[in-house]
């Protein structure tokens, strides 16, 4: 138990700053998530069938390509074809626009679980389409996604250890704890203390979207 | 109609599975083949030493790198990994009187695979080090190489002190990584896992400069010729087998081949063909000793 901690306190200058990296990657990535994935969920449903294909185009790329392969395409690639990208930004796009695919996908499902009645009954009293959207069906429709968008943060933050593995040399938790194992070779206490900070995040998630839920639920 | 339904995914899951199956075999097919058949009269081995084990499997698992030419890399034409640790792989295993099999290790796994016995041996460009001698043990030192500073052809950057504030690759659980927090404490150090992904790097502008060592990095120049090196030598970098800790049977019998490979001109043909012939430079053998290696570093 001794060397448990021991290596906590003598790394904590690698593996805090490595959390604290991952902690931005993901944040940063989250919101990129939601402000595209909501974009892409309200082509999906838009009522021209163009906007709908286009938004379905999005989803099947981001979702169809292997987090890993886009790291490489948006890093490499891109500087090879004279992007000047920088690995942050490679990093930070990949994982949001990435997730972004699921948290569309979500949405969607969400918006087309309100029954069909119910936007019908909003036309015929006189709401415009935006409005029947805004007013009746987004509202129904945030309570039914809350649990799967918990789950997709969920996956994200654990993705993100896939941005550090990658060539992008971000200084994340995981690259981090393998700096220390590498020179240290105490591998089972250094990963012990990486999951510990993945767990902090995936259960900081948790606790939010479970507060969330509760906060919305329907009182029967 | 209800079996029907069922019938043809099943038949797709099956033949997938067959499929995946069928690429297994291929690939163990492959990485067999790259060892070569023993030619030299078999020696017989004491019962219980690591030597006779590997007699009795017939198969020593060799721990070399896939990427870094021209030390251990894969012959984009073949498939089958070639280099200067290949070479000496091979003639270990011909001493032994096995199939020598290579599989990847890169600078991070290199250790736990000799400890898990995935690797029975580790021949990839790994320097001696006091450190590194806690957790395993080393052979006589086959190479010394010299830690270089790689740089574009049209960078300012003349040598080691230049490096503050500007981003340097070198690979996760290398030395470098400490020389380089040494020797140019200012600089934005890059961890990748392979030394090709800091080819990547520099070819594509990421980073500014690479370092490791100079046979890693000229085999980098061999591949683009618009990278050079620059500057004094930063390390001398003694290789050494690894060997799992303790085993010092093993330990003598790897050293003794060395030794042997190095009098009888195995080590200079390897040399030549793999080094010589691209640098131009002609060297002798390393006489440093395991002691002095392990005082270096």
């Amino acid at each position: 138990m001794g060397t448990l901690f021991e290596v906590l306190t003598e790394h904590f200058d690698e593996l805090g700053p490595g959390f604290w990296v991952t902690v931005r990657l993901v944040g940063a990535s989250f919101a990129i998530a939601l402000v595209v994935g909501t974009l892409v969920a309200a082509l999906r449903i838009a009522p021209s069938k163009w906007l709908q294909r286009l938004g379905g185009m999005y989803v099947e790329t981001f979702r169809n390509i292997p987090l890993l392969v886009l790291l490489f395409i948006s890093y490499a690639g891109l500087r090879r074809a004279g992007v000047p990208i920088n690995n942050w930004v490679a990093g930070i796009g990949s994982l949001g626009l990435y997730t972004a695919a699921y948290v569309a996908e979500v949405l969607r499902s969400g918006v087309f679980a309100v029954s069909k009645g119910q936007v019908e009954a909003g036309l015929s009293l006189g709401f415009s389409h935006p409005d029947v959207l805004r007013r009746i069906v987004l509202p129904q429709a945030f309570r039914t996604v809350i649990a799967p968008l918990g789950s997709i943060t969920i996956a994200m933050i654990k993705n993100s250890a896939i941005v550090g593995v990658s060539l992008l040399t971000l200084p994340d938790l995981l690259k981090e704890a393998r700096i220390v194992q590498a020179r240290t070779f105490q591998t089972t206490e250094t990963f012990f203390w990486a999951a510990v900070g993945y767990l902090l995040l995936t259960a900081g998630a948790t606790i939010a979207f479970r507060l969330l839920e509760r906060r919305f639920a329907i009182r029967r | 109609m209800q079996t029907m339904r069922w019938r043809w995914p099943a038949a797709v899951v099956l033949a997938l599975g067959v499929l995946v199956t069928a690429g297994c075999g291929d690939d163990d097919d492959k990485q067999a083949g790259s060892g070569e058949t023993a030619t030299t009269q078999a020696r017989t081995f004491a019962a219980g030493t690591t030597m006779a084990k590997l007699k009795d499997d017939g198969e020593i698992a060799i721990g070399v790198k896939f990427d870094v030419p021209p030390f251990g890399f894969k012959n984009p034409q073949s498939g089958a990994v070639e280099g200067f640790d290949i070479d000496l792989g091979k003639r270990i295993a011909q001493e032994l009187g096995v199939k020598a099999k290579f599989i990847e290790a890169v600078s991070d796994n290199r250790l736990p695979f000799l400890k898990d016995g995935t690797a029975d041996l580790i021949l990839s460009t790994m320097t001696i080090t006091a450190e590194r001698d806690e957790e395993i043990d080393f052979s006589e030192p086959y190479f010394v190489a010299r830690g270089r500073v790689l740089v574009k052809e049209d960078s300012d950057i003349k040598d080691v002190d230049d490096l503050s504030g500007e981003k340097v690759c070198t690979a996760l659980g290398s030395t470098y990584e400490a020389t380089l927090k040494k020797q140019a404490p200012k600089a934005d150090l890059r961890l990748v896992d392979s030394y090709s992904e800091c080819l990547e790097l520099i070819q594509n502008g990421a980073v500014d400069a690479v370092s490791t060592d100079d046979v890693i990095l000229t085999g980098m120049i061999q591949q683009d010729d618009s990278l050079k090196l620059v500057g004094d030598p930063l390390t001398t970098e003694p290789y050494g087998a690894g060997i799992k800790e303790r085993d010092t049977g093993f330990q003598k019998f790897v050293s003794e081949v060395i030794a042997k490979w190095k009098r009888d001109g195995g080590w200079a043909a390897a040399y030549q063909k793999w080094v010589g012939r691209y640098t131009g430079e002609k060297q002798d053998p390393p006489t440093t000793t395991l002691a002095e290696a392990l005082k270096l570093n």
